[in-house]
């Protein structure tokens, strides 16, 4: 028969000073981990950037919010609105000139979510933040996750209800400070969200972003075309500033038309690139330059 | 007694919550016949006692009738019928400051085995700030825990957190080991709101303010940015000089009341403090030192991991995730923080925590997210509780060798010797 391979026993044992070392290395190597990249350039499931990347904190979470803001507007549909989940793989390549530019991948939920049903939508985005100016040119595909005649149907049904309100509206401010909205006022809320979408992404650069907090003021106005159109003040909260924004905003809908959005924002003492004013609509091709 | 019963009635009547609510509150729905003062300091002695180093401005101050209102004793409270029972507080709702005020009286009377209350300070405004103290007793020293909510005014959900944490651990410290055995080692000092006359202002006139009600160029001006007012590379960068901006970041550094009674308080047990957290919203993030600076903590990748293993229990509650890192590189570039100030002190474990949610309300979070929030929070905390009980006490973790590599070790060292 075949002799049996060599037994390890039969080798010459490595010399003790090697395993005195290997004791005093033990310790440390137990805990020995790569080199993380730093901070600012690293992202969920991302790989590492070159180390030129030096992108505000968490710029790749306030791209894919503000391709939202965009997305939002343009779709026009209020019952359809999407918030961002998650970054999925994203990176930022900074030229000092011409600004900056982010391109991600993110998933979205629905911000008004059924109940049961969990809904992940996903998109692809290209922002381009042009060095201090407001109004990131962006490119914004997203996957359909509702169908269009359901999100037809729920757009009519929230029109109906915006119809039926009583007006003047006896509201002082959406939600209350406990963070309620009356079902009924819903409508309003995600309508509204619609127009300050617009806005938001208006007034956001590379260093400012926002979120809506409170309506205040509602007031609804009756159309020959029987569109919606109503005033309301938003309250926008302004990062990285905290501060609070009041913008006055007037906005016309109709259920599968082009949002028409016209709007000013109180501005504070310091200067800023953006106008306070601004007005605009879906409809209207918007802006994409080369980056 | 019953005299002083009725005369205190009448003025618990006239001190209801819907009238601190309204907008009458500074104009003068406070007794000032000074019989009736007397009465109500004699019905409220202990309280008051609490507090007498400052009783006498207390007396003569024209807020008196408010902060004595604050210290409500149980006898007061079972002739009231607005004011509700320990057993019926409802911690899935925010609550004015009366009512927080009046709940730690309640808490401390409960259970005042091992729970005591304290005075801190006075707000600029002259309300006290007082913060609780959970404490086993033992023969060994302890060390110390410490937690602040509502330094920023609009964030609710904060204050409610604090309540939400100190019922969960006196509610549980009987029966739960991992509890009894951190109160074994470690005191508990939860200061449930701050920034007191900024959280009144809330409720009363503004939900969004954010800074204190401290007056500035004649009244013109109002509130400075406690989280800017630390002694701690003060002014430099992310705040303002302009008493008007949000950031303001006060005429000097530890310039307003609430900061000074906060650094006293800090300074003077800086030796025993092992945590410093306070609470804030909205970000969803676990924040480690420094904002004035990119440059990291001494201790900073055990901060880390330390706080990346609390946002791991945190989402295993109820999913939500929550970013780990510095604050200038996760969230933007600070001055004059509290958690920058108690890391430069010596506190090793400062961190802040930006609870729910991520911008879609905001710091107006409805009051159906306070007990999921609050849930996931605990978990986040009692995680960084129990790393840091195990780096002082356990015998397990002397310093970073793990048991596994011992194992190795000790494999190896066996071969050997074969």
């Amino acid at each position: 028969g075949q002799s049996p391979p060599p037994a390890l026993y039969d080798q010459s044992p490595p010399p003790p000073a090697l395993y005195g070392l290997g004791l005093l290395l033990a310790p440390s190597v137990g805990l020995g981990e790569a080199p993380t990249p730093p901070a600012s350039c690293r992202s969920v499931g991302a790989q590492r950037w070159p180390p030129r990347c030096s992108a505000p904190a968490g710029l790749l979470q306030q791209a894919g919010a503000r391709g939202l803001h965009f997305f939002n507007f343009r779709a026009g549909s209020p019952s359809a609105l999407r918030v961002l989940a998650a970054v999925q793989e994203g990176r930022a390549r900074i030229n000092p000139k011409k600004g900056c530019r982010v391109d991600l991948a993110f998933t979205t939920e629905l911000y008004n979510p059924e109940e049961g049903k969990e809904r992940l939508g996903k998109c692809s985005a290209q922002v381009f933040f042009r060095k201090q100016k407001p109004r990131p040119a962006i490119n914004v595909t997203c996957t359909q996750f509702i169908e269009k005649e359901k999100r037809q149907e729920k757009d009519f049904l929230l029109y109906k209800q915006m119809k039926q309100l009583k007006t003047p509206l006896d509201v002082i401010s959406i939600p209350d400070s406990h963070g309620y909205i009356d079902p009924s006022l819903r409508p309003i809320w995600d309508l509204a969200f619609l127009g300050s979408s617009y806005v938001m992404w208006e007034k956001t650069t590379q260093i400012l972003y926002y979120y809506m907090v409170q309506l205040r003021s509602v007031k609804q106005w009756k159309t020959q075309e029987d569109a919606i159109d109503f005033d309301y003040t938003v309250l926008l909260h302004e990062f990285p500033t905290q501060e609070i924004v009041p913008c006055d905003i007037h906005l016309v809908w109709y259920p599968g038309k082009p949002l028409k959005v016209k709007y000013h924002c109180q501005e504070l003492q310091t200067p800023e690139e953006a106008s306070g004013t601004g007005e605009g609509s879906a409809a209207a091709p918007t802006d994409f330059k080369n980056f | 007694m019953k005299l002083q019963l009725r005369v205190a009635q009448w003025f618990a009547q006239d001190l209801t919550i819907s009238k601190w609510q309204s907008q009458d509150f500074n104009t003068g729905i406070c007794p000032t016949n000074p019989v009736h003062i007397a009465f109500y300091y004699l019905l409220h002695q202990p309280a008051v006692l609490e507090t007498s180093s400052s009783f006498s401005t207390f007396v003569l101050h024209s807020s008196l009738c408010r902060s004595l209102a604050e210290h409500t004793q149980d006898d007061v409270d079972k002739t009231v019928s607005s004011w509700r029972s320990l057993e019926t507080y409802n911690y899935n709702k925010y609550h004015p400051i009366e009512e927080i005020y009046q709940w730690m009286s309640q808490i401390s009377e409960k259970y005042k085995d091992v729970v005591t209350q304290h005075f801190l300070g006075m707000t600029y405004e002259t309300r006290p700030m007082n913060y609780l103290k959970i404490s086993q007793p033992s023969n060994n020293p302890k060390k110390i825990i410490w937690m602040d909510c509502g330094i920023h005014a609009r964030e609710w959900i904060a204050p409610a957190f604090c309540q939400w944490f100190v019922k969960e651990i006196l509610q549980n410290y009987t029966d739960n080991s991992r509890i009894r055995t951190l109160l074994s080692h470690l005191d508990f000092y939860i200061l449930p709101v701050l920034n007191v006359d900024g959280y009144i202002y809330t409720w009363t006139t503004n939900r969004l303010w954010r800074k204190s009600r401290s007056s500035h160029n004649n009244g013109t001006c109002f509130g400075t940015d406690l989280n800017r007012n630390f002694n701690v590379s003060w002014c430099s960068i992310g705040a303002s000089k302009d008493c008007q901006d949000i950031t303001f970041c006060g005429t000097g550094p530890v310039s307003e009341p609430e900061t000074k009674a906060v650094t006293s308080f800090i300074e003077s047990e800086k030796e025993n403090i092992l945590c410093f957290f306070t609470m804030h919203s909205y970000g969803q993030l676990i924040l480690a030192p420094y904002g004035y600076t990119k440059n990291k903590s001494s201790n900073h990748e055990e901060l880390i991991e330390v706080g990346e293993k609390a946002a791991n229990a945190l989402k295993a509650k109820h999913g939500m995730t929550y970013r780990v890192g510095s604050s200038a590189d996760i969230l933007y570039s600070t001055s004059g923080s509290s958690r920058d100030w108690a890391r430069d002190i010596g506190i090793p474990f400062s961190y802040t925590f930006e609870l729910r949610d991520t911008g879609t309300h905001g710091f107006i979070l409805p009051e159906d997210q306070i007990q999921p929030t609050c849930e996931e929070t605990m978990e986040a905390v009692l995680s960084v509780l129990d790393d840091v009980y195990n780096k002082y006490w356990s015998s397990n973790c002397a310093g970073k060798v793990t048991s596994t590599t011992m194992a190795l070790s000790l494999l190896m060292f066996f071969i050997f010797l074969l």
